[in-house]
């Protein structure tokens, strides 16, 4: 008793902070915990990297090399496959048509759905609840059942096989998302800003973008984000609407390419490393944004 | 996900209250504190503000008038075409009442046994992607959450699959799961080429389905350990200092105690995870396209082939009436996911 009452305290002493009570999962682990934790850990970040390793080790290989064998660190790395993707097969244009798709989504997206979600949160009249609700059931209507109405009606409206074509229906399907998230960015905002600006003078769009767009940034980057990476992997819908090869959008461009007799792997993975390398850029430029307002999109 | 969100100031049965404004009122509308609604009986009543009305009107209009045109006119379309057969070339429909519904449930003896053969594919991805989801991303989020160092890359690095999920990402899984392809040279380098595929793990009809489950949980795991990493991180710490107090070990802790604390946020993951795997079907068209020999083939898929690549038989009505019918399921299930929320709390 006595020889054993000192020894923990001795072992946990120097590990403790000097700053903070040690949380109550560091005593569980103690050293060969602390090795299998580590273990665990990096093993899941191989099996999370593990096609996008393959994938950028393929589009460095020369034809030859891809067909030779399965080694990820190519044995003389070439730019050249990423180069001819981006030039001879048109790559860089399908980039700017996905640019363009996405950009416009993303921005009628915020625009749209961030002032339907003011008028939700913040103003009162008659029928919001039943418009409410009604956004939110679309949330459960599968993409596949709207898709062939859809290039039916563009079809009348002639708008078929157009970028215009593809960015509306984006919008209008991700509405249930942005106004579910944004109303609930809204409703944290406190009601009293909005009394004292209306005292001020201030009118109904001044409050909304002076007040409410600047508190809900981190709600409208993720709704960016949220909005942004679907659409530009978006392939269902745009698969059966372009026709014209130079309206092409990467993930259209891609399948094209793979369709073809002669593509190599490394081709096929340099095009591949070119549309997944803007969306990684993007993502992980905002990710702070994202990680919090998805946690709070889902606590709403 | 649906629950809990109805804005706090509608109420159900509004009065005529709204009307009873003067017209001619003051431009400058009192503050809308100035004017609380009454509440003399249980039906509680809301004034409605002429000014702010307008308002709001015009804030939702915009999403109104694309949803008139996009949403509006293509659901109808479709719900209309679910009662109708027709190829998308002949200038009529033929109204066939709910003859679409039983022959897909029963009475076609072409599609009614590929639809219960993917529905059955389905039931699988329905319960397995969801379990295996959480089976994953909840040990893994404890974890994570237990490690000081490199915590916020590995949260990163961890969500690159979601971030990539697509048609590139899956082309590189079809790489990697080739007869020739890096899995199985993997596989044999550490001795386990019992495990390989020769005909490589797509090609092979019973190892097709499994695996592309298990792409469809690697891309699941994210979103769903940055739910359970938020949901530890915003609990009592408390709670496992006593019970550690009381000897209970980290499994214990874990299994006894974390795990029911954390049942609201498994209950967002099953959902969300149900939802996709009844109604999605991108990987499998990319990557199978329901092959080998209809082995991969679910509802969703089912559905877009019916739509778009049946030439011209006169399956259109079919492939409507099988989405309505995954619509309904999927809102049947969070229905009573609602209200065993409702239950639980």
């Amino acid at each position: 008793m006595v020889d054993l009452a000192p020894a923990p305290t001795a072992r946990r002493a120097p590990a403790a902070s000097p700053y903070a009570p040690k949380p109550w999962y560091t005593r569980v682990f103690s050293l060969s915990g602390k090795t299998v934790v580590g273990l665990i850990l990096a093993l899941y970040a191989v099996v999370s990297l593990y096609p996008f390793a393959y994938m950028v080790s393929a589009a460095f290989k020369t034809t030859d090399e891809v067909n030779a064998g399965n080694n990820l660190i190519p044995a003389n790395p070439t730019f050249d496959t990423l180069i001819d993707t981006w030039n001879r097969l048109h790559f860089f244009d399908y980039f700017l048509n996905s640019l363009l798709v996405t950009g416009a989504t993303t921005l009628g997206v915020i625009v749209i759905y961030s002032c339907a979600a003011y008028a939700f949160s913040v103003l009162r009249f008659r029928g919001k609840t039943l418009l409410f609700r009604l956004f939110l059931v679309l949330l459960f209507v599968p993409g596949v059942v709207t898709l062939l109405p859809v290039v039916m009606l563009e079809n009348e409206m002639g708008i078929l096989g157009t970028h215009l074509g593809l960015i509306l229906p984006f919008i209008n399907g991700s509405a249930p998302l942005a106004i579910l998230l944004l109303t609930n960015a809204f409703n944290a905002v406190p009601g009293d800003l909005r009394e004292a600006a209306r005292v001020d003078g201030a009118g109904e769009l001044r409050i909304f973008s002076r007040i409410y767009l600047p508190l809900a940034r981190p709600a409208l980057i993720t709704i960016a984000l949220l909005t942004a990476i679907p659409t530009w992997n978006e392939y269902q819908l745009t698969r059966v609407s372009l026709n014209d090869p130079t309206r092409y959008t990467l993930p259209i461009a891609l399948q094209s390419l793979q369709q073809g007799d002669t593509v190599q792997y490394n081709t096929l993975m340099a095009a591949a490393l070119i549309v997944v390398i803007p969306i990684i850029i993007l993502f992980f430029s905002l990710q702070r944004y994202f990680v919090n307002g998805l946690v709070g999109a889902v606590k709403g | 996900m649906t629950s809990h969100v109805t804005p706090d100031s509608a109420v159900r049965g509004v009065g005529s209250d709204g009307d009873r404004l003067d017209p001619r009122h003051s431009p400058t509308p009192p503050p809308a504190a100035a004017t609380p609604a009454p509440r003399p009986t249980k039906r509680a009543r809301i004034r409605y503000n002429r000014t702010e009305s307008r308002w709001g009107y015009a804030f939702v209009a915009p999403a109104l008038i694309l949803f008139a045109i996009m949403g509006i006119y293509t659901i109808g379309y479709g719900l209309a075409l679910s009662f109708a057969r027709w190829n998308g070339f002949s200038p009529n429909w033929e109204w066939v009442g709910f003859q679409n519904f039983t022959d897909l449930l029963f009475g076609s003896k072409t599609y009614a046994p590929r639809v219960q053969a993917a529905a059955l594919n389905t039931l699988w991805v329905c319960i397995a992607v969801p379990v295996l989801t959480i089976a994953v991303s909840f040990p893994l989020a404890i974890i994570l959450n237990s490690a000081k160092r490199f915590q916020g890359i590995l949260r990163s690095v961890y969500f690159v699959p979601y971030v990539t999920t697509g048609i590139a990402v899956y082309l590189a899984w079809q790489y990697i799961l080739e007869p020739n392809g890096a899995i199985n040279a993997l596989l044999k380098a550490l001795g386990l080429g019992s495990l390989s595929q020769p005909q490589g793990f797509l090609g092979n009809p019973d190892t097709a389905l499994p695996t592309l489950i298990i792409v469809l949980v690697w891309s699941a795991v994210p979103v769903a350990m940055l739910l359970y990493l938020t949901g530890l991180q915003s609990l009592d710490t408390s709670v496992f200092e006593a019970a550690t107090l009381d000897g209970a070990g980290w499994w214990r802790t874990n299994t006894a105690i974390v795990w029911p604390l954390l049942r609201a946020t498994t209950g967002i993951v099953f959902l969300l995870n149900l939802r996709d795997a009844l109604q999605g079907f991108q990987i499998f068209l990319i990557m199978t396209n329901g092959g080998p020999g209809n082995h991969t083939n679910v509802l969703g898929l089912e559905t877009y082939r019916l739509a778009f690549l049946s030439e011209l038989a006169p399956t259109l009505g079919l492939a409507s009436a099988l989405g309505w019918m995954l619509f309904l399921a999927a809102l049947a299930i969070a229905l009573i996911n609602q209200r065993l929320e409702k239950r639980a709390q």
